[in-house]
């Protein structure tokens, strides 16, 4: 059956679902378990909306001058993967929320989906520009009122802002010249002329502030530690994907040239951002702290196989964009029931969890070894693919690089691991119950795909083509 | 025997100044026969029909070109658009002193509101030197009157403050307006834009004298000392009317010089001064934002960079970038208007809403006012989904088009300043922990208020998804 006229009002529908439900959460009731159910069965909804939405496309004109721009919205194929991402990484953050103040909570969340399924499913560069601003607020909001340093709302909120600024800027002037912004995805000669380098260089610049990779990462390891888990699960799962996404729609389909120019460059803040990264979460006591320099890594090795512009690389790139997102949740998630449980999240105080928790052990441990790239989970296919492009492109020293990276990766994983859930049971812990089975209902869609998509990666990989010139 | 040199299309030409002039005049009248004296509500309601038919009156002007009295008022497009941002403008102030301000005065204050009105509509359509100066001393006379029209040492200060320095650049202005007139040998703008004024050096002082008197009065750096302090004595509906009108009527006088009055190819020479200086006024009056505890400051600061962010579309000389500068003059107008309004929702007898402290913990005491605020704060900021967005892709799309790329760079750096101080009233909005000791709530009923941050609210989401600009803004000039 194919009612490809209806299909097409879907794209839309998934931006504003979650948006509208969003909003209307802010005059229901203030009852915690109502937004909590309001907030699944919405998230859940939104995953089904999106999950038909894959060949949706709309438009509607917005700006004539002084470009063309148009509410154009309906997934890329990259773009469907990750809001699909997004939208499972969102229903499990909500299934697993237990905060003060939680309709409100659930309601930013909500919010936060809406703009970033907006995001993934622009068509046009300007509409791109609207949503990645707009998915600051929910997160600068939530950092204001349930964050424990205010700083640290400031600090995402201005660096991210600023380099939004950036890729207004880019925005702007890729519209004059290129006489229009309705071009992601479509297959658009790529831009040319004296002002491309620098439109190159602010989106560039604005993609790795949001990724983020080293040196311009400041803002994220207070952001991830500080801000309540089901948020970061969903920040670090996806919101630090957009940049990558934004290098694989624009820049490699739009400033293929640039790219190319600037790959060692790319290449080598990648490499330091995977082994920084490796290095500070082998010795954070923090447990939250420890994944989030742990992303830092990951996301260095993929921007690594971005900036190499290898087929091969780009299909491991996203099939550990997918991978990472399931596993960073995971684990922020379970780090985050421990929080609740026993008020602390310092691996000095914490030990024996395994003990008197032997499901949240288990589903963490399975997280951890996706992490570490454990052959079997999808981890493991990125890495090895990515891996494998990077050789093939000739880069053989981030190849070393990434392998020291890697094994750094197991002894951190594995360091969080003992320290938290294996050793002795620490005396002044008090045993607090298991996982209940909504919690652990939470987690469990995000650790099946894991193994489903480490055991059949290629519907994910299948979807990069195209993507590069 | 003098006959009448002007016909009826001429006085049909003035016919919303007029009307506005009338309002006035029915407001003083029904003050003196009323006993005691006019109530608030008699005020307001007729300054706010004086203005609708002004609004209506300018309407129908709007594809309609003609110059009066001899070329000294030019109707048409831009002039229309002008007027009704004045309209909007001076609607939104009147509304807030529905519910501030002392009412023994309130008739005087709403007459004097409405001939400043007649004078910043006059600078809208003024296409003579003589004319522009008129328009301006209207405005002003008025706004040194309405800026000490309450019991307060601060508006005192603010009203002597504003009388001399705003006369000071009136005499530039001046000065430079007969140092042209010497050069050109008339008073009309056309005649300035003669090809062989260019090598006379009469017209470069003249011209030079004339924007700084100009520059003052839009409060560029380093002109703009003014502003803070004479923003933060006035009275609130005061403040929310000079922040709009009088930059929107100095805006039109710039613009038609720019567009209209200058020689050919002697643009980017005469203006550059004025280009570099809105460059520093969009990181000047962005930095001087971060340490305000004053909303009335904040936003007096906010004002002196936003001018900047509009002089930028304008830069190119373009007709598109005119447009532009009246796409966000427009939404600044809505923004502007919208956080005054919410401030006077939340505003005693002393103008509590004006000072920072008063919005710590608003969110869970008002959780819809502090909503309005955030999205007019975050509108000045240019995020998402507000007017104030697609404002600054327009304006840096017109930079980057005409070559005026640095400005648009300036304008990226100086919105990223400030958004912190735009974030920091959302901030003490939505803190959890901020304290409820600043209560201010003594009127929680202000219906005009309420209606203005309403439509102010409407303005800025419709105009970001209807980006409509005026097509017809060009000639300005017969």
């Amino acid at each position: 059956m194919r009612l490809r006229g209806d299909v097409n009002v879907l794209a839309p529908i998934a931006i504003l679902l979650p948006l509208v439900a969003g909003a209307l959460l802010f005059v229901l009731p203030d009852d915690p378990r109502l937004g909590k159910i309001y907030g699944t069965l919405v998230a859940f909804a939104t995953l089904v909306v999106v999950l038909l939405a894959r060949h949706a496309d709309w438009s509607v004109r917005w700006l004539a001058r002084p470009f063309t721009a148009a509410f154009h919205v309906g997934p890329t194929p990259i773009g469907w993967w990750l809001a699909l991402l997004l939208g499972l990484c969102t229903l499990c953050a909500v299934a697993a929320t237990n905060l003060p103040r939680q309709r409100s909570f659930v309601a930013q969340l909500l919010l936060l989906e809406g703009t970033m399924i907006g995001l993934f499913f622009a068509r046009d560069l300007l509409l791109f520009a609207f949503f990645w601003d707009a998915m600051l607020i929910p997160v600068f909001f939530v950092l204001l009122g349930w964050g424990s340093h205010p700083a640290t709302a400031w600090r995402y909120f201005i660096y991210n802002f600023a380099g939004g600024l950036l890729l207004l800027f880019a925005t702007a002037a890729f519209g004059v010249i290129y006489g229009s912004t309705d071009v992601i995805g479509q297959s658009g000669a790529p831009l040319i002329g004296a002002w491309a380098p620098w439109i190159f260089a602010g989106f560039a610049l604005a993609f790795l502030v949001k990724t983020p990779v080293w040196p311009l990462h400041t803002w994220m390891p207070a952001t991830y530690a500080d801000a309540p888990s089901p948020l970061v699960a969903v920040v670090s799962a996806v919101q630090s994907k957009a940049g990558l996404y934004g290098f694989l729609v624009i820049g490699l389909a739009y400033l293929p040239t640039y790219v190319a120019r600037f790959a060692p460059e790319l290449v080598v803040l990648g490499a330091i951002s995977l082994l920084y990264g490796a290095t500070v979460a082998l010795v954070q006591p923090d447990t939250k702290r420890v994944v989030a320099y742990s992303s830092l890594s990951h996301l260095g090795l993929i921007a690594i196989a971005i900036a190499t512009r290898n087929p091969l690389a780009l299909q491991g790139a996203l099939v550990y964009i997918v991978a990472h997102g399931l596993f960073s949740t995971a684990l922020f998630l379970i780090l985050g029931y421990v929080e609740e449980r026993e008020g602390t999240r310092s691996l000095i105080r914490l030990g024996g969890l395994g003990h008197a928790n032997p499901r949240l052990t288990g589903a963490f441990t399975i997280a951890a070894l996706a992490a570490l790239g454990l052959p079997g989970l999808a981890g493991f296919v990125g890495e090895i693919v990515i891996l494998s492009g990077v050789y093939q492109a000739g880069w053989t020293w981030a190849v070393i690089v990434a392998l020291i990276a890697i094994v750094l990766a197991s002894a951190y994983m594995l360091r969080l691991l003992q320290d938290a859930m294996n050793g002795p049971v620490v005396d002044d812990l008090p045993v607090r119950r298991d996982l209940t089975w909504i919690e652990g209902l939470a987690v469990a869609p995000l650790l099946i795909a894991l193994l489903a998509i480490g055991i059949q990666p290629h519907a994910i990989m299948a979807a990069i083509a195209g993507a590069v010139r | 025997m003098i006959l009448n040199p002007f016909g009826t299309a001429d006085w049909m030409a003035i016919a919303p100044i007029v009307a506005l002039a009338i309002a006035s005049l029915l407001v003083l009248l029904a003050d003196l026969v009323a006993r005691p004296a006019i109530s608030r509500y008699g005020a307001v309601a007729i300054g706010l029909l004086g203005t609708a038919a002004a609004a209506v009156l300018a309407a129908m002007q709007y594809g309609h070109v003609y110059a009066a009295f001899f070329g000294g008022f030019v109707t048409g497009g831009f002039t229309t658009v002008f007027e009704e941002i004045v309209a909007i403008a001076l609607a939104g102030s009147l509304a807030l002193y529905a519910t501030l301000g002392d009412p023994k005065r309130i008739g005087g204050t709403v007459a004097l509101m409405l001939w400043g009105s007649c004078g910043a509509m006059l600078m809208a359509g003024a296409a003579n030197l003589m004319t522009i100066f008129l328009g301006l001393e209207l405005l002003s006379l008025a706004l040194y009157c309405l800026c000490g029209m309450v019991d307060r040492r601060g508006a005192r200060e603010s009203a002597l403050k504003y009388l001399i320095l705003s006369s000071t650049a009136s005499g530039f202005l001046l000065f430079g307006m007969a140092l042209l007139f010497g050069a050109s040998g008339s008073v009309l703008l056309a005649d300035l834009a003669r090809p062989q004024l260019a090598a006379n050096p009469l017209f470069w002082m003249g011209s030079g004298l004339f924007l700084i008197g100009l520059a003052f009065k839009m409060s560029l750096v380093p002109f703009h000392a003014w502003a803070p302090d004479v923003y933060e004595g006035a009275p609130l509906p005061v403040t929310a009317y000079m922040s709009v009108a009088t930059k929107a009527a100095t805006l039109a006088v710039f613009a038609r010089v720019l567009y209209a009055a200058l020689p050919a190819g002697t643009a980017s020479h005469v203006m550059l001064p004025v280009w570099i200086v809105a460059g520093i006024s969009m990181i000047a009056g962005n930095v001087g934002m971060l340490a305000q505890h004053d909303l009335k400051r904040l936003l007096a600061y906010s004002g002196i960079a936003q001018v900047g962010y509009i002089l930028t579309a304008m830069a190119g000389g373009s007709a598109l970038g005119l447009r532009y500068a009246i796409y966000y003059l427009v939404a600044y107008t809505f923004m502007n208007l919208g956080a005054f309004a919410v401030a006077t929702a939340i505003s005693g007898e002393h103008e509590e809403g004006a000072r920072l402290v008063s919005y710590a913990g608003l969110a869970r005491r008002r959780p819809w006012l502090a909503a309005a605020m955030t999205f007019f704060m975050l509108a000045l900021a240019g995020m998402p989904p507000t007017a104030g967005f697609l404002g600054k892709i327009l304006i840096l799309a017109t930079s980057a088009d005409s070559g005026y790329a640095w400005l648009g760079g300036l304008l990226v750096a100086g919105t990223a300043i400030s958004l912190y101080a735009y974030a920091k009233v959302v901030r003490a909005m939505y803190l959890p922990q901020s304290g409820d000791h600043h209560v201010a709530d003594l009127r929680p009923i202000a219906p005009l208020a309420w209606i203005s941050v309403t439509l102010c609210l409407i303005g800025v989401i419709a105009m970001t998804f209807y980006p409509l600009t005026p097509s017809n803004v060009l000639p300005l000039l017969r």
